[in-house]
């Protein structure tokens, strides 16, 4: 079976062939195969012995992907095949070019444009605030602002399109 | 010694004073917000107060529904924790004039300390070494340009009542002078309506090193050594310890009685924290009085053997200090790193959100001082600290591996924390070495970024927790309640 597995924005093809039963398998990743001997540890613990080397992994499901910790690190594993549609739209794999989203789950405290204003890239157009601190969200490119899908104090979260931002038409794409 | 108090905070500090008070088998009043009717330390105490919404103002900041609280449930004295009204005179004096006891230093003073230019008037008298400037802020820039000529470059600009960073700035030379003053005099008048200025040195590459002093209602005063806390992050505090790598028995003698004759000088009482910047010759300049708890006070705790919020409580209460100078001994050497939802790849932006797996590292000499749990959810709108990891040991060196060790079993899911950037820094040749500065992050981790190391195990737990979760049936599991790793281990040989 064949995943293609995103973090940040790095997409691995991963081949995984053997037995789940067996809870034995060998997984490819690029040139690389590795021979895995795994168990789950209730909960969310598994055990795996990779290439003989062992080493215990925590995975928790959350909404975009599955969170992996090992040895301190945290990395945020996607199925880039079950990405939602909405993002996968023309442009890239994330977002298109001109749309703003925050970093993460904040408050808007500040718009600072309006509906067909001319910005240019690197401009705020709104403030966003999360646990006592303030981030400005700028301008993606020079353009004009198509759309505000937001209003002040709304609870906003990644993902969420908070202005579309136009290429004006003198360069096309 | 009181019956009941009140803990005017949340989070990890809260449940932490809250430990102590049960040792003493003093009852705990727990107050809260809406957006933290299910948080650590509602959960922790006996008795949970509901001030208002989640807005601060409305809620940890409100004197008032505070002080009501503190009357409804009969507590006779109020612990403000750190941050939110822990420093705030009007508060303090709220309590003074409702008979509560408020755990700390007189309402006055809060606000002597908390004045910049008084402080550095006071310890002047008192024979601290003050950070060379000037003692009275001018709108002049002229005036401002001379000072500076006559003080040699570098200095810093401080707007006289700023905060936050604004109005300030870094002066390296006479060209700079004029056009740096005008700009910080518009900011500080637009952000606080006051566009004075002041001029201190500007030391280069200093360490932060603060003491931690006790003072109790009888004029008895010790100090319990030093913190260095240099490691900082938007001039905010992440790593710091005790001992200092640089500290001598000659250099911590003099800081030390500097330390104590500020706090006598300004009639100090309880807990408190002089602050220090230590320059590259190994002189120290006065910076600051916290008069409060410090996040960072389990570092001393862990090396002294003292429980400075129990010393906190019998202060207030007035009895005298049984502990002289003399038998403060510190053993070892101890390190905490403070755990931020925040993600430190985003310019550690907060990263609110529910906390899925949470498993606490243990061991020998390993304590963390928590304030969330699995499941919780972290809310957007307070400070984003977790929980602070505090490990002791022999040595720096065995702290050191010990903290690795530590943050590398600290599981944390579903949001960002800054565990991953902690390891990196910890681990640096830089800081294994001690040299440790205030501009230690700026210098080593701009734009730090988590390495790919390890990305492969990561796609291939993926995939195996995808192949043992079909293996579950839901149902089967609900029927069952629990599985027993007997039921789940499957044909596992060893």
């Amino acid at each position: 079976m064949k995943y293609r597995l995103k973090i940040s924005e790095e997409t691995a093809e991963l081949d995984v062939s053997g037995s789940a039963g067996r809870q034995n398998a060998e997984f490819t990743i690029g040139e690389k195969t590795y021979s895995v001997r795994y168990r789950a540890i209730p909960d969310h613990c598994l055990h795996m012995v990779v290439d003989g080397k062992r080493v215990s992994v925590f995975v928790a499901d959350g909404g975009q992907g599955k969170y992996v910790f090992l040895n301190g690190k945290s990395f945020l594993v996607r199925d880039a095949d079950r990405l939602p549609l909405r993002r996968a739209r023309r442009g890239g794999p994330d977002q298109t070019p001109g749309d703003v989203t925050p970093p993460m789950p904040s408050v808007v405290v500040r718009i600072m444009v309006e509906e067909g204003d001319l910005v240019k890239k690197g401009q705020g157009l709104i403030v966003v605030t999360a646990m006592k601190m303030e981030t400005t969200l700028v301008a993606p490119s020079d353009g004009r602002v198509k759309k505000i899908n937001t209003s002040i104090e709304a609870k906003v979260a990644p993902g969420d399109i908070l202005v579309e931002v136009e290429e004006e038409e003198q360069e096309n794409e | 010694m009181f019956k009941k108090i009140l803990i005017a905070n949340r989070g990890e500090i809260a449940v932490r004073i809250m430990r102590t008070c049960r040792e003493m088998g003093i009852e705990t009043v727990a107050v809260y917000s809406e957006a933290d009717a299910d948080a650590a330390h509602v959960l922790e105490a006996d008795e949970a107060v509901l001030l208002g919404e989640s807005e601060p103002l409305k809620s940890y900041l409100n004197s008032d529904r505070i002080i009501d609280a503190a009357e409804k449930v009969n507590a006779e004295a109020i612990h403000p924790g750190y941050g939110f009204l822990a420093e705030n005179p009007d508060f303090a004096a709220h309590c003074e004039t409702s008979g509560i006891t408020f755990i700390g230093p007189s309402s006055r003073v809060i606000r002597d300390l908390g004045n910049k230019t008084v402080a550095r008037t006071m310890m002047e008298k008192a024979g601290v070494p003050v950070i060379p400037g000037m003692l009275e802020a001018t709108k002049d820039a002229s005036s401002l340009c001379e000072e500076a000529e006559r003080m040699g470059y570098p200095v810093l600009v401080k707007a006289a009542s700023g905060g936050g960073g604004k109005g300030m700035r870094v002066v390296s030379g006479k060209e700079e002078m004029e056009a740096a003053c005008l700009s910080a005099m518009s900011e500080a008048e637009k952000a606080f309506g006051d566009g004075s200025l002041y001029l201190e040195k500007c030391l280069e590459s200093p360490r932060h090193i603060e003491f931690q002093i006790l003072v109790d209602q009888h004029s008895n005063a010790v100090h319990l050594y030093e913190r260095e806390c240099s490691i900082q992050r938007r001039h905010q505090k992440i790593i710091e310890e005790t001992p200092s790598p640089v500290m001598t028995p000659s250099l911590r003698e003099a800081m030390g009685k500097a330390a104590l004759s500020a706090a006598l000088s300004s009639g100090y009482t309880n807990a408190g924290t002089v602050e220090f910047l230590l320059d590259l010759s190994g002189r120290f300049f006065f910076l600051e009085v916290n008069t409060r708890l410090q996040v960072e006070h389990p570092v001393t705790e862990m090396t002294t053997g003292v429980d400075i919020v129990r010393k906190q409580l019998e202060i207030a209460a007035g009895n005298p200090l049984t502990l002289k100078q003399e038998d403060i001994i510190q053993t070892g050497h101890a390190i905490e790193c403070r755990i931020y939802a925040e993600d430190p790849e985003a310019n550690f932006f907060p990263s609110p959100g529910t906390i899925l797996v949470h498993r606490e590292p243990s061991g020998p000499g390993v304590r963390n001082d928590c304030g969330v749990y699995e499941g919780f959810e972290v809310p957007m709108e307070y400070d984003p600290i977790l929980s602070k990891l505090i490990v002791a040991a022999g040595t720096r060196d065995a702290a050191r591996m010990r903290m690795i060790r530590a943050l590398e079993n600290y599981v944390i899911l579903g949001i960002s924390t800054t565990i991953p950037f902690l390891i990196n820094v910890i681990k640096a040749p830089e800081f294994a070495k001690g040299d440790t500065y205030t501009d230690f992050i700026g210098r080593h981790f701009e734009n730090w970024s988590q390495n790919m190391e390890g990305a492969d195990l990561a796609r291939i737990a993926y995939v195996v927790d995808e192949l043992t979760t079909v293996k579950r049936p839901l149902a089967a599991t609900k029927d069952k309640g629990w599985q027993t790793p007997w039921e789940t281990l499957g044909e596992w040989r060893i």
